[in-house]
């Protein structure tokens, strides 16, 4: 197992002299093998990102254990080359291609971040030329990105040199946090297909949260379905798309847009 | 018989940035019906939001309608809102006759102004008494199935869906016979995205608004509710269908781009995989020559270099502005 | 990364305006004394007369010269405005930081003192702190002016920082392997650098503004000369009312000249960065 998460829970404390509880994610345990596609799925607020970012070690849980490759990630990574490890092999991509990039830097400087992180001993050119290959790779020009900063590219293009970022790692594991839910609908597939290819090349597991069931039907090998902090179904895209037992996979199921039918209830 | 409320004709609206313009609508020219719900599909940068601030003549600074009319059926006869300024189509139109819902009006909405305020301020602007009007915004929260206390809340306090629902409850407030949405759903989850088509198809039906313009760069959900299609890119028309023939043979490349890089979990989708658009909208300032579209097409000819396709009919109801169509039939 | 800040500031015209006039009290009161030797404080038997050669500006009461104190007056004016502009952006980025990092407790205990000294009439505690010290020199009077301006400025940089920390490039910065320091310096300072750097203008503003008026009300430094503190003999003297001008028109128009350069400098540093902020 590359991924096990057991009995996951989060609750956020508001306020000092009036406290407020917010159980954003409740006893969440599920497994993700080598190279496998999982998908958590679920309306916003649901509890997706916060899971997403307890397991990428950037929010402490309040219970539960995180095993990621039989390490606990939140006890046992003491050693700083220990933690420089766990970032090598789990990394992610976000929602918001505009907030992944600090507007004062040109794109490129996520990219060099991660072969900074690699660790390896190049040259600078051979580390500009594996900037370019990887831009290359995810089917971007290097002479329409270097240079550039965030503002001048589309959303799509954004999300694709995140995932150039990915690719140069090559991590046993992805988090990919709804990275098509703010890029135009028809780069979506093209983001899938990066990720899917990923999987191919390296057998990266991949994590893909979204809040559309019928992009998760078409990339996971298993669905999580999850609602109010909780996972209540789980299985094949075939079963929970095409007979989904829970009431509100029911309801996720009805709300995807489909093109070739209508809904009928909307009037 | 189907009458236009709405008639736009050689549109051109830049942004004019020092020297240069951002040919953000470029020669654009259709009609929204009485009783329709017109989709306007097209990629981000292709003018969408540019081409709803012009049905409105919401012209502010950078951008200027350089050429074309904007007529809005007013009575028995039409008013040539473009001849007239900003301030006067605002004060005669707004709200009554046409609203908007702008993209992200999620976030346009001030977080430490309750929504109560921006209600009174409607009834200020448009001389209407403030309790009669407070009475009928908590009618119509009630209808998008949001409780009346939320007006008295502040707009960061809202979830998203419930921020849009409330948005168009103000929106139409005041019966506007033609509602402009402006990628109101992007934003939203599909839960989200559905209440929020309900709640339109509701107030269409209930006959609130009499047509509607939904933009958005999803073509699937456009397909839940439109009548008609109207298929942007690069600042042009380039076809305009009936919303059923052109899913089932769309004519322009791009239209057949869009439609195959949807992913829905249906049987036809699934044996068609996954395709995509190669390459980016172009930055509309120095657009490529002849054929926008020619960089990213597959069936590019050399015409479509050096020639610019217009839009025409080809089949009853149907335009495509492309020389696989337009070149036969000269 | 400061090529990119600052690059857009001189292409505005506001803004060069703004600080040449700025600029030139800067140089004046840096290098005037250096230049033009005359003691503020020595006493001669011209009294109260206009320019003339010997006098460029003039004497006042006990024939002192005017150029010259207003020379020693804007250096020290422009001394104050700094000084208590430091003093207010370290008190302020430092409790807005510790709020914005620290979160819970801290947050909130940081945060009700800031509401507190906030609502606090500031000008009246710095009368009273002021009238309860006999000698005060102009490092004192700099730091109570300081310990009064910091809270509208910790309150802003603590949303900006929460708001910036929940960014996912942070999030993306800490996962390339980012030592807190490095984020600190690469991240989190670039972002509210612009924000700061206008406070800091503002605030060298509030400290001149605010040295005058405990000036002019008597309790200005009691050491040394300021601009406030020429207007206040002027005022005591009743030089406006003698038509002594030579002696209240130059600390006049030198105080109004320099807070509304600071003025110009600060809506012409918004309108720079608010657009490039708004665009993230
Ligand atoms: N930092 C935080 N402080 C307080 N509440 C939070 C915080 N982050 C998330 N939440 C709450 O936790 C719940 C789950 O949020 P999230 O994990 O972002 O959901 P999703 O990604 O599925 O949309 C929501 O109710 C949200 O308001
Ligand atoms: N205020 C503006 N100033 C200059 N250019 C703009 C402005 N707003 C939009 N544009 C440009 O106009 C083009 C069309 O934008 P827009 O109408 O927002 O497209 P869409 O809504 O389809 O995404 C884009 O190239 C965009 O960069
Ligand atoms: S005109 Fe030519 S380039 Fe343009 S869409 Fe038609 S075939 Fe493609
Ligand atoms: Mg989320
Ligand atoms: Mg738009």
């Amino acid at each position: 197992m590359r991924l096990v998460v057991r009995n996951l829970s989060k609750t956020f404390s508001m306020g000092f002299f009036s406290r407020r509880h917010v159980e954003a994610v409740r006893d969440v345990s599920f497994e993700v093998k080598g190279g496998e596609i999982v998908s958590l799925v679920g309306e916003s607020g649901s509890g997706k990102t916060t899971t997403a970012k307890m397991i990428l070690r950037l929010l402490p849980p309040t219970r539960g254990e995180i095993l990621f490759e039989g390490k606990d990630v939140w006890r046992d990574l003491k050693e700083r080359e220990e933690l420089r490890e766990f970032r090598r092999k789990m990394h992610a991509v976000f929602q918001d291609p505009f907030a992944s990039y600090n507007p004062f830097y040109p794109v490129e400087r996520t990219l060099w971040q991660a072969i900074e992180l690699l660790g390896e001993d190049l040259s600078k050119q051979d580390k500009l030329n594996l900037i370019k290959e990887s831009l290359l790779r995810v089917g971007l020009d290097p002479k329409d990105v270097l240079g550039k900063y965030p503002h001048q590219l589309s959303g799509g293009q954004k999300q694709r040199i995140m995932i150039a970022r990915c690719w140069i790692l090559k991590p046993l594991f992805i988090v990919a946090d709804e990275p098509t839910s703010m890029i135009d609908a028809s780069s979506r597939g093209g983001i899938i297909k990066l990720l899917e290819e990923m999987r191919e090349e390296n057998g990266t597991s991949i994590m893909f949260i979204t809040h559309d069931l019928g992009l998760a039907y078409y990339v996971s090998d298993r669905i999580f379905v999850m609602k109010d902090g909780r996972i209540v179904e789980e299985g094949s895209p075939d079963e929970i798309v095409l007979s989904p037992k829970h009431e509100y996979t029911k309801t996720l199921v009805s709300s995807i847009p489909k093109l070739y039918k209508r809904m009928e209830d909307l009037v | 018989m189907v009458e236009p409320l709405l008639k736009v004709e050689g549109v051109r609206a830049y942004y004019k940035l020092g020297r240069v313009f951002v040919r953000a609508v470029d020669g654009v020219s259709f009609e929204v019906n009485e009783g329709e719900v017109l989709g306007v599909v097209g990629e981000s940068g292709c003018g969408k939001s540019t081409l709803s601030n012009v049905l409105m003549m919401n012209l502010r600074k950078p951008l200027v309608l350089v050429e074309g009319r904007v007529l809005f059926k007013m009575g028995n006869g039409f008013l040539e809102i473009s001849s007239l300024g900003r301030e006067e189509v605002k004060k005669r139109l707004w709200g009554k006759e046409m609203a908007v819902i702008p993209q992200s009006a999620m976030n346009a909405l001030m977080p430490t102004i309750k929504v109560r305020k921006y209600v009174e301020h409607l009834a200020e602007s448009h001389n209407i008494p403030k309790e009669e009007i407070l009475e009928k915004i908590r009618i119509r929260f009630q209808e998008v199935g949001l409780d009346p206390v939320w007006l008295e809340r502040y707009p960061f306090e809202f979830s998203g869906g419930m921020r849009q629902r409330a948005v168009i409850a103000i929106a139409t407030l005041l019966n506007p016979q033609l509602l402009i949405a402006d990628e109101p759903t992007s934003a939203l989850d599909v839960v989200n995205q559905k209440i929020f088509l309900k709640v339109l198809m509701q107030m269409k039906k209930r006959g609130i608004v009499k047509s509607i313009v939904f933009i958005t760069h999803d073509i699937a959900t456009l397909r839940q509710m439109a009548d008609r299609m109207v298929v942007m890119y690069a600042g042009k028309v380039v076809e305009v269908s009936p919303l059923e023939e052109m899913l089932r043979k769309p004519l322009h490349p791009y239209t057949k781009g869009l439609l195959d890089s949807v992913l829905t979990p249906e049987p036809e989708v699934k044996d068609r995989g996954i395709t995509t658009i190669p390459g980016a909208p172009p930055n509309l300032i120095d657009p490529p020559t002849g054929c926008r579209f020619h960089p990213r097409c597959t069936y590019a000819m050399k015409v479509c270099r050096e020639k610019e396709p217009a839009l025409v009919e080809v089949e009853k109801g149907r335009k495509v502005a492309c020389f696989l169509f337009t070149e036969e039939i000269a | 990364m400061f090529k990119v800040m600052f690059k857009p500031l001189l292409k505005n015209r506001k803004f060069l305006i703004g600080f040449s006039v700025f600029l030139f009290f800067l140089v004046l009161g840096l290098f005037g004394p250096i230049f033009y030797r005359v003691d503020p404080t020595e006493m001669t038997w011209n009294h109260e007369k206009p320019p003339s050669r010997e006098h460029p500006l003039g004497t006042d009461t006990y024939g002192r010269d005017i150029l010259a104190q207003l020379i020693h007056g804007i250096r020290s004016s422009l001394y104050i405005g700094f000084l208590s502009a430091i003093i207010s952006l370290t008190i302020g980025t430092f409790v807005g930081t510790f709020s914005a990092v620290k979160r819970g407790v801290v947050d909130e205990t940081l945060m009700a003192i800031t509401n507190i000294v906030l609502t606090t009439p500031s000008i009246l505690v710095a009368i009273l702190i002021a009238s309860y010290m006999r000698v005060r020199n102009v490092e004192m009077v700099a730091l109570i002016l300081g310990l009064f301006q910091w809270p509208w400025f910790a309150r802003a940089i603590r949303a900006q920082l929460m708001s910036v920390m929940s960014r996912e490039y942070v999030y993306l910065s800490v996962m390339a392997g980012y030592s807190d320091l490095r984020l600190i310096f690469e991240d989190l300072i670039p972002t509210i650098a612009t924000y700061a750097f206008m406070s800091f203008v503002l605030f060298i503003n509030g400290g001149i503004m605010g040295e005058a008026s405990l000036s002019l009300i008597g309790l200005g430094p009691t050491q040394g000369i300021s601009l406030g503190i020429m207007l206040q003999w002027a005022v005591l003297m009743e030089a406006v009312r003698r038509g002594l001008w030579w002696w209240f028109v130059p600390p006049g128009v030198s105080i109004v000249a320099i807070t509304a350069s600071l003025l110009v400098i600060s809506t012409a540093m918004d309108e720079v960065f608010n657009p490039r902020l708004r665009e993230e």
